[in-house]
């Protein structure tokens, strides 16, 4: 494994007194030299394996710290560095700190002091390379673990999630359409949660990730099946039928299953037809596109 | 071209291509990837740092193939995957001995892929770089191609395999040309001052430019790439001194050498600056090395 011959880090100063900020950025120079162990401070999410935080989480910054976590490759590590970082230190009782990092995502390794000494910094980032290792090994089991899937109801908490999951699996089918409008793309953590209410919600976790999901509703005889969505990383896995069987299962006095897709979107139209699946009509949505709707009977014939 | 110049040798010639090919294959790479390493360790004396070890520029390629590929769009990878096809193929035009134009042209249209993918990555950073790129490919352009041109006015030919095997010293009929391609030599390694559509340092005003939104295995492609482009560019500086073996490797040594120096030495430029040097240079030195040539050969 070469994650830890080569860390990458991006550092992010929360509501810190620069205190901390500062001992992050002595490790970079000549005394310290951190570049020895191939840490660079790369400045870019996209490139970062350490995110290193200093100072605590407020209002404001919350959502920045969230992001900048989403947008980093996994396998990644967050340590926190310095007091603030871990529990909002002297700060912890102002009215708009929220407190320690942890608060908002998952820290891997805490570093304490006030300012936390180059030489703790350094043993934390060295800390935060073997969680690294462990959790690139488990990137990798993954695939291995597949076994070990499993298709439970979704719950209500894990909206920020499956949309998030939603938003990354639609990609590519607004890409194929050039339109970026599609709803899927588009819909608000509020309007999911609503979705729970009408909605049967599956989800389908692996390594106790959410890889999949889907969603569905009764009306009369017939099952609406939608947004049935795989991560990117984990598609051709057979995850996508798995989640299919099991919400059609949910539903067992439905006459009828239906769903529908894109025109263009041939993979997902060849994944319903090796499942069953009958085209019965269209309908133009706008002008880029056009839903095609697929149906199947109860006894697996299409009518 | 060059398969069929010894008459009835089409065979040997062939094999000695395909030798040539594999050997560049597995070589650049490598060269590419052990320059880069003691670019860092260099860098890293200059400043007086200890620096990481040689092969860290290895260490950071296989760990980018075992992270996960982020994308803003699928396609930017597909592009990024002609870039690097491009790339060595255009090197290995070059290292088998075939035509330079063809050469130039080659390194083109890796290069408009490059911007392509950056484009295509559409983040702001990503979108500034690519626009960069653009202005790079516009700014080194005429001294890579003065360079042909130059070498082919000296020996009348436009085939590496013979430049390379030529009895001239090059670089004293062509010196004007020389320090036009050294000085563009920075813009192809990505070295300040003209590092300004991505560089190998971060935190920079547009983050890490056209690179920005490349992550897991495609900024892995990207890293493999430039070092098949640093060792075909230095072996364009071999040309100049293809006499000698050994003046030629020591000299494209020096030039990279030198590069690391000027790195370290110099703040990037704004890209005006960056365009309208590297012309004036062009045009002033190369030019004029060119028509200097015209009218004392003929
Ligand atoms: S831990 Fe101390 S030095 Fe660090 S940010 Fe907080 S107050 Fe400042």
């Amino acid at each position: 494994m070469f994650l830890k011959k080569s860390p990458w880090i991006i550092h992010y100063d929360g509501s810190s007194c620069n205190g901390c900020d500062i001992e992050v950025l002595a490790c970079l120079t000549p005394l310290f030299d951190v570049e020895r162990f191939g840490i660079i401070n790369t400045g870019n999410p996209k490139h970062a394996d350490i995110f290193l935080i200093t100072g605590s989480v407020n209002e404001q910054n919350k959502e920045i710290i969230q992001n900048i976590y989403c947008q980093m490759p996994d396998p990644k590590v967050v340590v926190a560095i310095g007091i603030c970082a871990c529990s909002g230190g002297i700060f912890a009782e102002c009215y708009n700190v929220l407190g320690g990092v942890a608060k908002v995502i998952p820290v891997d390794v805490f570093v304490p002091g006030c300012a936390a000494r180059p030489e703790s910094i350094i043993d934390g980032v060295v800390k935060g390379l073997a969680v690294l290792e462990e959790k690139g090994k488990k990137f990798k089991n993954m695939k291995k673990g597949l076994a070990t899937l499993s298709i439970d109801p979704a719950q209500i908490q894990d909206s920020a999630e499956i949309l998030a999951l939603q938003k990354a699996a639609y990609q590519s089918e607004a890409e194929l359409y050039n339109d970026f409008s599609l709803s899927p793309l588009n819909q608000s953590l509020e309007e999911i949660k609503a979705d729970f209410k009408s909605k049967i919600f599956l989800k389908a976790v692996l390594n106790k990730v959410i890889v999949g999901s889907v969603r569905a509703y009764q009306e009369k005889e017939t099952c609406h099946i939608g947004r049935l969505i795989v991560h990117p990383l984990y598609q051709n896995w057979g995850i996508g039928t798995k989640l299919l069987y099991a919400i059609e299962a949910r539903f067992p006095n439905a006459v009828r299953y239906e769903s529908f897709t894109g025109h263009k979107s041939k993979r997902t139209l060849y994944f319903g037809r090796k499942r069953g699946y009958r085209e019965c009509r269209r309908e133009k949505v706008s002008l880029k596109r056009e839903r095609v709707f697929f149906e199947k009977t109860r006894e697996g014939k299409a009518r | 071209m060059h398969l069929f110049d010894v008459r009835g040798n089409f065979h040997f010639c062939l094999m000695k291509t395909l030798y040539l090919f594999i050997l560049y294959l597995i070589g650049a790479p490598l060269v590419g990837a052990w320059l880069a390493g003691w670019d860092r360790r260099l860098s890293a004396r200059l400043q007086s740092r200890v620096g990481p070890p040689i092969l860290q520029p290895v260490y950071d390629v296989l760990k980018l193939t075992q992270k996960e590929n982020m994308v803003v769009r699928r396609s930017q990878n597909f592009y990024i995957a002609y870039y690097l096809i491009f790339v060595i193929f255009t090197g290995a035009l070059f290292f088998t001995g075939q035509d330079m134009l063809l050469i130039i042209f080659s390194l083109m249209l890796a290069s408009v892929f490059f911007v392509l993918a950056g484009f295509k990555a559409s983040s702001p950073y990503s979108f500034i770089g690519a626009q960069r790129e653009l202005v790079q490919i516009m700014a080194y352009e005429p001294a890579v191609i003065f360079a042909a041109i130059g070498m082919y006015m000296v020996t009348g030919t436009f085939e590496v395999s013979k430049l390379a095997q030529t009895n001239h010293w090059l670089i004293l009929s062509l010196p004007g040309i020389f320090f036009a391609y050294l000085f563009i030599l920075a813009m192809k390694l990505r070295k300040s001052p003209f590092d300004i559509s991505t560089s190998h340092h971060g935190h920079q005003e547009v983050v890490k430019g056209i690179t920005t939104e490349f992550s897991g295995k495609a900024l892995a492609m990207i890293e493999v790439a430039h070092w098949y482009e640093t060792t075909f560019i230095l072996g364009i500086v071999y040309l100049f001194f293809a006499k000698s073996v050994v003046a030629g490797l020591s000299a494209a040594l020096a030039a990279y050498v030198f590069m690391v120096f000027v790195d370290n030495a110099f703040a990037r430029v704004k890209w005006p600056l960056a365009l309208a040097s590297s012309w004036i240079v062009a045009f002033l030195c190369g030019a004029g090395n060119m028509i200097w040539l015209f009218f004392t050969r003929h």
